[in-house]
């Protein structure tokens, strides 16, 4: 693992999420498509340093502005990279269908669910455990604002791989 | 392999998904969802808006103007200056000049505020960007930062979008406008969360010409407070006409909005001041070194004598079509670098009112700053760019020639 | 009864019944779809945009757009 994207639709809290892992200041704000120009940074896991890309906002990979054709752009250009797929955790469903394209797109992908805290002010909760049993990849659950579940997000990070749609399509078949 | 599914597939496996995974509980609507929605219901949301943006005007100009009259015009002017005078006086005539203003002005004692009237550059060179335009733009963006986290420009950016959608834009233009009143450089970036060629070239080209920045407000607010009004009204019809004329000629698309208004949010203040710093300080290193050598190329043409050639030669132009007079001239020369500094410039006493103002309209439209300008050079192709220069150009005479008519007919 | 999301009136309640070809790709990712519950939260006069509350999202949209989603409302 050499380099991750962190990759999400608007208002997910992405760009904190950048700020504690690189600990670099982006500038964050709470409207859609404030990451044009894209910031990078490093940090460090188990020793080895990794670049963190914090991809402009993307509501899915059919982009419908600028912001998000180089988002899409980018992600190209960077086959290979790890995708974390940052998630409004009080709005799952969208989420997920951002999560979908990238892991059709043969990333190694894994999940955070953000916002944890907004979701559960809402009293919306999610089972990370059956979520990850069927997409096949690590789920986190973090927010960000608090800098909770950095850790775990960190640590697995290296669990992320390419995930076939079809074996997804099997796993909810099965239940 | 990729295996790609169609949009209905991906949203059948989502809803499957979600359906196994995701629990919503009963929720019961809160403030912030009250809030929520008086807010951009346009009979509540208007005078809501209002409201915050005076708000937010008259926190801006307290608060620059406690830092710069209440600080540093007499830290600068009764301290500094003559500190200065008197320290660097065994210095060659040629470089006292340059660096603290000229010898005769000195020795004579100043007309008007020495802050301005000295002109060099560790004097009025120091004393604009950090005496006044820092407290300017440090409280513009603090301001915009707290209307971004919170969630509140999303919602403005509906209740604008009828207006906005007449001149080819939407209301999400409204934010890279705001930007553009703190700085345009990331104003200008900022156009690109829209969607078309001809909606960000539209965009550019109205920032770069009838947005003022936080720096050239500051120094009015300073030097012709009670002018800023009359300015940002003839700003803002420039703005809504040229954008209406341009959406007319220019080819391209211009969809409709479609943008996703996120919930209200508290601000988290060590964003809030983080976010402002990073901007502030980028704005530092951006201007300062420009301001410093715009003070010195002024008082080089000064020294040299070249000023007085360039300012006679320009003296028919400047009379006949705008009715300014020739004294402005450096001022106009150094707005191509900075505005700020141009605005400081401005020989306010030897004018009448209408004569300033008009040149403080002149100097907003006739050539976004150097900064500015590189970034459209970036951002536009070159037949944007031509258009753009063209549409300057054309503004510069539509807007000098109208005012000096009015000025005519109304014998000011 | 069917009927167009910019034909909705403030505070009216649907599902959405059908998205335009082009249109349905775009906003996909917003949460806007087929088969969903869809409320009108505001709509600015003037023929200005709407805003429109699906799940826990709220997306404005220009009543031109508005005009290619057929959404059923109750009655």
């Amino acid at each position: 693992m050499n380099k991750v994207l962190l990759m999400g639709q608007a208002n997910v809290g992405k760009s904190v999420l950048f700020n504690h892992l690189a600990g670099a200041a982006a500038t964050v704000s709470n409207y859609p498509g404030t990451t044009v120009d894209f910031d990078k940074g490093h940090m460090m896991i188990e020793g080895e340093r990794v670049e963190v890309v914090d991809v402009p906002g993307a509501f899915s990979l059919d982009p419908k502005d600028r912001a998000e054709e180089v988002a899409v752009r980018m992600l190209e250009e960077e086959k290979g990279a790890t995708v974390v797929c940052v998630i409004d955790s009080s709005k799952v469903e969208r989420g997920l269908y951002l999560a979908l394209e990238l892991i059709e797109k043969g990333y190694p992908v894994m999940i955070d669910l953000n916002m944890a805290d907004v979701a559960k002010d809402v009293n919306i909760k999610v089972d990370t455990k059956r979520l990850e049993d069927i997409l096949g990849v690590p789920v986190v659950t973090t927010v960000a604002t608090r800098g909770e579940g950095l850790k775990e997000l960190v640590s697995r990070m290296k669990e992320a791989k390419p995930v076939e749609t079809g074996k997804i399509i099997e796993k909810v078949e099965a239940s | 392999m990729e295996r790609a599914l169609t949009v209905d597939q991906r949203w059948d496996l989502v809803d499957r998904i979600a359906k196994e995974t995701v629990e919503v509980g009963a929720y019961k609507p809160t403030l912030k969802d009250a809030l929520a929605g008086i807010t951009v219901n346009p009979w509540t949301g208007i005078p809501f808006a209002i409201a915050v943006l005076y708000g937010f005007w008259t926190f801006f100009g307290e608060f620059a103007g406690l830092f710069t009259d209440g600080f540093f015009v007499r830290i600068f002017g009764t301290h500094w200056i003559p500190f200065l005078g008197e320290k660097l006086a065994g210095l060659p005539d040629w470089a006292f000049t340059i660096l603290v203003g000229d010898k005769a002005v000195f020795a004579e004692g100043f007309v008007g505020d020495p802050c301005f009237a000295a002109g060099g550059v560790l004097t009025t060179g120091l004393f604009m960007p950090f005496g006044i335009v820092l407290w300017a733009v440090l409280a513009l963006f603090f301001v915009l930062a707290i209307l971004e986290d919170t969630g509140y420009l999303p919602r403005l950016a509906v209740l604008i979008d009828t207006v906005m959608h007449k001149i080819g834009l939407h209301g999400f233009a409204i934010v890279p406008t705001l930007i553009s009143l703190g700085c345009n450089v990331p104003g200008v970036t900022a156009a690109r969360t829209l969607e078309t060629r001809k909606q960000r070239f539209i965009m550019i080209a109205l920032l770069g010409v009838f947005v003022p920045c936080g720096a050239q407000i500051g120094m009015m607010e300073e030097l012709v407070p009670g002018m800023i009004g009359w300015v940002f009204l003839t700003l803002a019809i420039g703005y809504f006409v040229f954008g209406w004329v341009l959406n007319k000629i220019w080819p391209g698309e211009s969809p409709e909005i479609l943008m996703d208004v996120p919930p209200y949010r508290a601000p988290q203040w060590s964003n809030i001041l983080r976010k402002t710093w990073m901007r502030t300080r980028h704005f530092l290193f951006v201007a300062v070194p420009f301001v410093l050598l715009g003070c010195a190329i002024v008082m080089v043409l000064y020294a040299t004598g070249a000023m007085d050639a360039i300012a006679s030669g320009l003296e028919g132009l400047l009379a006949s079509v705008f009715g300014v007079p020739a004294s402005a001239t450096p001022s106009l020369m150094v707005g191509f670098l900075r505005k700020d500094l141009a605005i400081g410039l401005l020989p306010i006493g030897a004018m009448t009112n209408y004569q300033v103002f008009k040149s403080v309209i002149l100097l907003s439209i006739y050539f976004p700053c150097l900064a500015t300008f590189a970034l459209l050079l970036r951002e536009l192709n070159w037949k944007e760019i031509l258009a753009t220069l063209g549409f300057l150009v054309a503004m510069v005479f539509v807007f000098g020639g109208v005012l000096n008519l009015i000025g005519m007919a109304g014998g000011w | 009864m069917e009927k167009k999301l910019s034909e909705m009136k403030y505070e009216e309640e649907g599902i959405v019944k059908k998205i335009e070809g082009g249109l349905k790709d775009k906003i996909a990712g917003m949460g806007i779809r087929e088969g969903k519950e869809i409320k009108m939260m505001t709509k600015q006069p003037i023929k200005g945009p709407l805003v429109v509350a699906v799940g826990r999202s709220n997306t404005s949209i220009g009543l031109g757009l508005a005009d290619k989603i057929i959404v059923e409302v109750g009655k």
